[in-house]
């Protein structure tokens, strides 16, 4: 009886651990080369970007329309993913090495980790390099030792300080563009009961984008952040480490909604939108709609007011969001025929016509935008700064700049604690990565 | 059974030899459980099998115990067992509460079935809907808080979910509210079936309502609270991914104040790539949990000699 409650019990916590735990792991297929196929070929193509650039879902559904003109034997299906699921999904695809044919990816590490473990083929191996060219911000987030992991589908302008113009002068104030301004305006808003900057924190999201957008005032280059990934440099250092003495700033002045812990990332956008708000912080693309809502005469669309003296300081940062063929994949061509199609010139002008935002490649005309607020963002992007949280380990992101992030605009957690446990968190994943400095190392090359 | 057995053969077994008879017997019920055991044996033994071996290696190379080194000494894995060892203290709060419920309704005579029904539905929602309901009734500007502050108790509207110093209480409270009607019902079953005369000689005797349960009514119930407790302890160690995942947004925020050993588990497997990192924790969980499934077994089998065959 004793060892069959055992055998039992065994079984049991089986069924326990394996429910949260697949079997992972991934090996690396050789893509082949093969002919563009005649057969039925179906594609599976996994996405996000609604979210953030709203009309991407007509666009998808055009563009795959009249690819199948041009090839009536390929059929795409898209899935829509969540944002708190992008990762783990294709993670667990991954490691069942089935799943879909192209996946979305956020730029920099997000489309690198999955090249480094050998999840998707090089779009450089079946793209020619004259084309990868043109797609924005391949060279400088998906390149790796020659190779050009994902293709970059649209430009994310990251990220955008949005004010109301409407909002700061009802209270006698201009809309600050420096730090110092910016605290001052926190201060007489607060004390009338008005928010200064909408922001949710509870799904964790917004901790990267203060990341980037405060700390890349700081820095000198997206290699400052390698260099302290790798150990060179630490992120207790004054550059890497000052941005959460600013963050802690904006807390004790009362910048933020008194729930940013208790909102999520885009439910507190919607504070700005009532007008309970002075500012708040969108995503690039979504950024012409959040002006459209409010209307462009009562909105400054501006970076983060300038603390820092860095070279990235009072910019935007520029980052795309990018497409990678599966390993596993059979068709592999196919799918890089798709990529390089939807940057074709239709493709391109479709993609501002139906979600406003900027297709990622360079052969799209920034000249035939009419809108002041989308052309000055566009042509800003094409000038800026790296977004910092794309350099990385998302580990790090997740573990550190998320939760430290949550801590402090709460006030149970100073700058410079931050900031230490940063550094400790770091220095843990160089232990438990036992890739990760050769990796980035060779990534900052 | 033996009984059953010994009468039912005369009638199907004149044809059989003794030798065949003896076969049959001595098999046993094992050709019966033969072909689910095969398939439970695939499926989980195989992956277990699996899991173990990965537990031990690092990108397909032997590592030895580093996994588990590694593990153990991850600040935010301890955090993580540290928060299930605190949640295991919500079984005997659990338990008082269902035992209190299942003797509340069991003396109720008027709308039981009603009040049964109001304690027992929330066991039967989705966990996400109540992660979601939860979530948006407890944010600092929520419901729950605009009530309590239009009442003029401002002082009790917390940040429920939003505290790092209150999240994981938060979070009890939840659990506790869900999973309360199980155990009640559990309960409230068993003291249905309690034969009536010694609480009714207790009443003729004088014996209060406290005293009345106190005396004859726990002991009796003793095996079922037993069963009742290492449930939800087994529910604490390793079942709250759910709660945690939908109503943190997978974060087990804010900062680290709700993360738990399987929120740990999935987020090493599928958020940070490190499978190997995700099966060591998986194994320490197994261990862990292990314990708590001896002892359920135990009770279950003591329940099925003494408690559900009266």
């Amino acid at each position: 009886m004793k060892r069959r409650g055992i055998a039992g019990a065994m079984i049991c916590a089986s069924v326990i651990l394996i429910s949260s735990l697949g079997s992972t792991g991934a090996t690396a297929v050789t893509p082949s080369r093969a002919a563009f196929p005649t057969g039925p070929v179906k594609l599976v193509m996994w996405w996000w970007g609604e979210q953030e650039a709203p009309g991407a879902k007509l666009w998808l559904a055009d563009t795959i329309k009249a690819y199948k003109v041009k090839h009536p034997n390929v059929t795409i299906q898209t899935v829509l993913q969540t944002t708190d699921g992008l990762v783990p999904a294709f993670a667990a695809a991954a490691a069942a090495k089935k799943g879909p044919d192209l996946q979305y990816f956020w730029g920099g590490i997000y489309a690198q980790q999955p090249g480094w473990d050998g999840q998707i083929a090089a779009v450089s191996d079946y793209i020619p390099a004259k084309e990868l060219a043109h797609y924005i911000n391949a060279s400088t987030e998906e390149a790796f030792q020659g190779k050009i992991w994902t293709a970059p589908w649209y430009v994310n302008p990251s990220f955008p300080v949005i004010a109301r113009k409407d909002v700061f002068s009802k209270y006698k104030l201009t809309v600050p563009t420096t730090w110092t301004d910016l605290l001052k305006a926190c201060d007489v808003l607060s004390a009338k009961g008005v928010t200064t900057i909408a922001g949710g924190i509870k799904d964790g999201w917004f901790g990267g984008w203060l990341y980037s957008i405060i700390g890349a005032q700081s820095v000198t280059s997206s290699n400052d952040v390698i260099s302290a990934v790798v150990g060179k440099q630490k992120f207790t250092d004054p550059i890497h480490a000052a941005w959460w003495t600013r963050l802690q700033e904006t807390q004790s002045h009362h910048c933020w909604n008194t729930d940013i812990n208790s909102l999520q990332l885009y439910q507190a956008q919607q504070l700005w939108v009532s007008g309970k708000a002075a500012m708040t912080v969108v995503a690039g693309p979504d950024t012409p709609n959040f002006v459209a809502k409010v209307g462009a005469s009562k909105v400054v669309v501006m970076p983060m007011p300038k603390w820092g003296t860095g070279a990235f300081a009072g910019k935007l940062g520029t980052t795309s969001q990018t497409i990678g063929i599966t390993k596993w994949t059979k068709y592999p061509q196919v799918a890089a025929d798709f990529l390089m199609f939807s940057h074709q010139k239709a493709q391109l002008n479709n993609w501002f016509a139906r979600t406003g935002s900027m297709p990622a490649d360079d052969r799209f005309s920034i000249a035939g935008v009419k809108d002041p607020v989308k052309r000055a963002l566009f042509t800003s992007v094409l000038a800026g700064g790296p977004y910092l949280e794309n350099f990385i380990p998302a580990q790090l992101d997740t573990d550190a700049v998320f939760t430290n992030a949550q801590l402090v605009l709460k006030g149970t957690r100073t700058g410079a604690q931050a900031a230490a446990n940063m550094q400790s968190v770091m220095e843990r994943l160089r232990k438990t990565d036992r890739n990760l400095v050769k990796n980035f190392t060779a990534w900052s090359k | 059974m033996t009984s059953a057995v010994t009468t039912a053969y005369p009638v199907t077994a004149p044809e059989l030899s003794g030798a065949a008879r003896g076969r049959r017997r001595n098999f046993g019920p094992w050709p019966w459980i033969l072909p689910a055991g095969i398939g439970i044996l695939f499926v989980f033994g195989y992956s277990l099998v699996d899991l173990l071996q990965q537990s031990f290696k690092y990108r397909g190379a032997w590592v030895g115990l580093d996994n588990f080194r590694l593990v153990v000494t991850d600040p935010l894995f301890q955090t993580a067992i540290f928060h299930n060892a605190l949640l295991l203290f919500t079984v005997p709060i659990l338990v008082a509460l269902a035992l209190l419920f299942a003797i509340l309704l069991f003396e109720t005579r008027r709308g039981m079935r009603f009040y049964q029904s109001a304690v027992f539905l929330p066991y039967l929602l989705p966990i996400p809907v109540v992660g979601v309901v939860f979530g948006q009734l407890l944010q600092l500007n929520g419901a729950l808080n605009s009530g309590l502050r239009a009442l003029g108790l401002q002082s009790f509207a917390l940040d429920w979910l939003g505290d790092p110093n209150q999240a994981l209480v938060t979070m009890s409270a939840i659990i506790i509210w869900k999973e309360v009607g199980f155990g009640t019902i559990l309960i409230l079953a068993r003291l249905i079936s309690l034969p009536t005369e010694l609480l009714e000689a207790a009443q003729i005797d004088g014996a209060g309502f406290f005293k009345k349960h106190l005396k004859i009514t726990l002991p009796q119930l003793r095996p079922v609270i037993l069963f009742y407790a290492i449930n939800e302890a087994i529910v604490m160690v390793s079942w709250v991914f759910n709660y945690v995942y939908v109503m943190t947004n997978g974060q087990g925020g804010p900062g680290d104040a709700t993360m738990v050993s399987e929120l740990y588990i999935y987020r090493s497997a599928f958020q940070n790539q490190a499978p190997e990192l995700a099966a060591a924790a998986a194994v320490l969980l197994l261990i862990s949990t292990l314990f708590f499934i001896v002892g359920f077994f135990k009770v279950q089998s003591r329940s099925q000699s003494g408690v559900l065959d009266e």
